[in-house]
């Protein structure tokens, strides 16, 4: 079966959105799937908006850079500005609700899962934890791969200094796949 | 290259520029001395932390990149491979010493992640804009070897070809990448070090008494032995007899100018590399290196499922501009078409093989951002 998805991940620099993408990469590449992770980001040191693609097939990847992605985890506002009407036609977008209004997305043409991330990692007992949480509700809905999966790749993106949060995050992507909107 | 006896290859999710420091280190790289820019950071900081661990391995961070050359040409001099990597104004600041290494002989591989714009431009988008400085950036008329890669694996297959050529030639060669390729991560098979065929320059085997460091020889590319092996040779950028030392002889000047464009001009089929995909039959043919050629491939083969007769050239030598590989190509093709990161700095040396003969169009993309498979598409069918 040939299976293709691809994934923006979008937000503010310092939300995560590269390690989420470069985490989905690696369990991909566990898998046995091709994958290509490309990060884009500016020169500014901080406060600046940052996005990755992520591309997961089984064939061959042509172009690692995916004008309109079948789906999209949108962490803050002006990346639903400028991702939201570039998603497919029915593609999917997992909305952070904790930072941008529900209605906003209301126009688009897409599946909407809205969940709201900051609340949900609050509740973790650690508000850093957004990011597995956004990825969690990503895996569930797109079904790319098994969430154990994603969770087994932790190890390659977690460095080992701080190899006793694994187990945390591990919980922070579940809770995320079971939340229920 | 697939080995008959597979051997465990090891699996890794790389970026560009990992790739090209592993290429590095198993073509024997031994030196590195840079100055770190992005988007080439992070070999300079892979490099920092392998070369070390390596038996003889030497790592410098210099006080810039006029420096970086230096070293690397004092380091080659002294028998090592070795490497620089850098973007757009570090590139400026080595050009000098690029035509320096050509004039001396001296191997050495130089990395160039172009970023987007002029000057201080785009640090963290791609462009192709070094492509004609690569060739001719340096002062003075000089042959030089310009490759480039386009994905993760082929960073690291083309980083070892560099080395070889810069060895094999006596010749500084610059790869080209983009900030797209050095940056994208992807899952890459690093093939055993035993896969690849790893040249060392030669050196000389006569007495050192006989020995004349700029001559002649069959081969075409004079055997270089490293400093303190007991021969004697002179080495400066000016105009030099076959002792290396200056002249202004005429027929000496003469000598040498065209002794430096024969060595390479003599090994065009060996040099000239390229990639082809569909091309047989192809009447609508792209031409495209880098991140680019991966777009085109895609599109290429969604101009196929459409019924339309497009093929690929892929550019993995730009200069000397793989002449040989463009001709055959022209004369079944109708159409032409160069998708590029710049304004038309490839798509002029097509032209200028093409001659007229048949319709070359371009996509010239200049906003920092990539060109996708859908834009070419729409161009060729």
């Amino acid at each position: 079966m040939n299976l293709y998805q691809d994934v923006i991940i979008a937000g503010f620099g310092g939300q995560g959105v590269m390690l989420i993408g470069n985490l989905l990469a690696y369990a991909g590449m566990e898998q046995g799937l091709n994958v290509t992770y490309i990060p884009v980001y500016g020169p500014e040191m901080r406060g600046g908006t940052a996005n990755c693609t992520v591309v997961v097939s089984s064939e061959e990847i042509g172009s690692p850079i995916i004008h309109r992605p079948k789906s999209c985890i949108v962490m803050n506002r002006p990346s639903l500005d400028k991702f939201g009407p570039r998603i497919e036609e029915n593609g999917l977008l997992i909305l952070n609700t904790s930072l941008v209004d529900l209605e906003l997305a209301k126009g688009l043409p897409v599946k909407v899962v809205p969940i709201p991330v900051n609340e949900i990692a609050d509740s973790l007992g650690n508000a850093r934890l957004l990011n597995m949480v956004a990825l969690g509700a990503y895996v569930n809905a797109s079904g790319v791969m098994p969430l154990q999966a994603v969770q087994g790749a932790l190890g390659h993106v977690i460095s080992s200094h701080y190899k006793h949060l694994i187990p945390k995050n591990a919980e922070a992507l579940q809770a995320g796949a079971d939340y229920k909107p | 290259m697939s080995a008959p006896a597979k051997k465990k290859r090891k699996l890794m999710f790389a970026l560009g520029n990992e790739a090209v420091a592993e290429g590095a280190l198993i073509a024997g790289c031994s030196f590195f001395a840079g100055y770190p820019i992005t988007p080439s950071t992070e070999i300079m900081e892979i490099m920092a932390k392998r070369l070390p661990q390596t038996e003889d391995g030497v790592f410098l961070q210099m006080e810039d990149e006029i420096a970086s050359m230096g070293a690397c040409i004092g380091a080659s001099l002294a028998g090592r491979k070795a490497m620089t990597a850098t973007s757009g104004p570090g590139f400026s600041l080595m050009q000098e010493q690029i035509g320096y290494a050509c004039m001396t002989e001296t191997p050495l591989v130089l990395v160039n992640v172009m970023r987007g714009g002029a000057s201080t431009g785009l640090p963290t988008n791609p462009g192709q804009g070094d492509v004609q400085q690569a060739r001719w950036g340096a002062h003075g008329d000089h042959p030089i070897i310009v490759l480039s890669a386009g994905d993760v694996p082929e960073c690291l297959t083309m980083t070892v070809t560099a080395f070889n050529f810069a060895e094999k030639y006596r010749t500084p060669v610059i790869l080209l990448l983009d900030e797209v390729t050095a940056h994208t991560r992807e899952k890459i098979e690093i093939p055993a070090p035993d896969e690849f065929q790893i040249f060392n320059r030669l050196v000389p085997s006569m007495p050192p008494e006989w020995y004349k460091p700029y001559e002649e020889t069959v081969r075409g590319v004079p055997p270089m032995p490293p400093i303190g092996s007991g021969y004697r040779f002179h080495v400066t950028g000016l105009i030099h007899d076959k002792l290396g030392f200056p002249t202004s002889r005429p027929d000496e000047v003469k000598g040498l100018n065209e002794r430096l464009f024969r060595k390479i001009d003599r090994f065009f089929h060996d040099i000239q590399l390229v990639d082809r995909y569909e091309t047989e039959d192809c009447d609508h043919l792209v031409i495209a290196y880098g991140s680019v050629a991966r777009s085109a491939k895609l599109a290429v083969r969604q101009a196929r499922e459409r019924g339309v007769k497009a093929g690929l050239l892929t550019l993995r030598t730009l200069f000397p501009f793989p002449r040989i590989h463009v001709e055959p190509l022209l004369r079944h093709c109708s159409k032409i078409l160069v998708p590029e990161l710049n304004m038309g700095q490839i798509s002029r040396e097509v032209k200028r093989v093409n001659n007229g003969r048949v319709q070359v169009r371009t996509i010239n993309r200049v906003d920092g951002q990539i060109i996708t498979p859908s834009q070419i598409l729409k161009e060729i069918s």
